[in-house]
């Protein structure tokens, strides 16, 4: 009786142990949370545009195709980096790429973006951060997939690297 | 020599405290309704800073945890109810964005394994001290 008592917090302890291992040696990053609007709806806004003289209205921009969501700012180093990869997703994939230039400075973006390029269909601008937060978003850049029915499906935090690229690809692939 | 640790004993104390009234709300977040910035306050100690390291946003100085500090004084001041503001937050940043996990059926075992494990521990014990009765009194 006295042994079989004495296991038992022995066999607890080794099932514990074998959680943390396994959370340990799964491929997975703590700190990157799921989005919490993943299957939802995108949600909906109005603001203004960076080069056409015309309102950005969320209801007549999102439907009909997959569609990427993209927040960057100038002042974002990592977001340059990843220019480039954004840049292939609207010439080389063919996609429509929503950009929402956070916190930034209209003019600066519009150098940045004759610069390096404008993958972007339109440019709505979230000057104070309230589009970001309807999003969910808590830093930038971060990149959303959004289904030909409005819908996100997939979210990415940080840069775009050349692996992700090609994974984002592949969901694209799979939801078209 | 008492007076001395009397001293330095106080000199603790007194950092301690300082470190206890540290925040980062700044002045203009400040809402002028004494109610109201108590309510938001209360709000912000739940409200986990994303980008940082098991923060709150009323402890953080992150851009993003300043514009959620404000968005939910505005959200007080439009009149909503704290839970609609809890709501609000946790449909856009999901469950993670509150310090305390919410008692749901996924997280269960989290609140109630603590209890579970004190409890065996209680009976191993006792199990034990029976024994060692036992054996004393032999």
């Amino acid at each position: 009786m006295k042994n079989q008592f004495l296991k038992l917090p022995i066999i607890i302890f080794f099932i514990i142990l074998f959680i943390f291992f396994y959370l340990l040696i799964i491929d997975r990053n703590p700190s990157k949370v799921p989005s919490a609007l993943l299957n939802k709806s995108v949600p909906s806004f109005n603001a203004e545009t960076l080069f056409k003289n015309k309102k950005f209205s969320s209801s007549e921009e999102f439907g009909g195709q997959v569609i990427l969501v993209n927040f960057f700012a100038t002042w974002c180093k990592p977001c340059r980096n990843e220019h480039v990869f954004i840049k292939r997703f609207a010439e080389d994939q063919n996609i429509k790429v929503i950009g929402i230039n956070y916190k930034d400075d209209a003019e600066k973006a519009i150098e940045w973006l004759k610069k390096l390029g404008n993958p972007y269909s339109s440019v709505a601008i979230d000057k104070n951060g309230k589009i970001a937060i309807d999003w969910g978003v808590y830093g930038i850049p971060e990149t959303f997939i959004v289904n030909s029915k409005g819908k996100i499906k997939y979210r990415h935090v940080g840069a775009i690297t050349a692996k992700r690229y090609k994974k984002i690809n592949q969901i694209i692939k799979e939801i078209e | 020599m008492f007076k001395n640790i009397l001293k330095i004993i106080i000199s603790i104390l007194l950092v301690q405290i300082s470190l206890i009234n540290s925040n980062a709300v700044e002045p203009d977040e400040i809402l002028n309704n004494q109610k109201y910035e108590i309510r938001a306050r209360e709000i912000s100690k739940n409200i986990r800073c994303m980008v940082c390291q098991n923060q709150s946003i009323d402890d953080s100085s992150s851009s993003i945890a300043r514009d959620l500090r404000i968005l939910i004084r505005s959200k007080i001041e439009e009149g909503n109810e704290d839970k609609e503001i809890y709501k609000f937050l946790t449909k856009r940043y999901g469950d993670f964005i509150l310090l305390k996990p919410p008692l749901k059926t996924n997280t269960i075992a989290l609140w109630f394994l603590p209890f579970v494990f004190l409890l065996v521990g209680i009976l191993v014990i006792l199990n034990h001290n029976k024994k060692s009765n036992k054996f004393i009194k032999k």
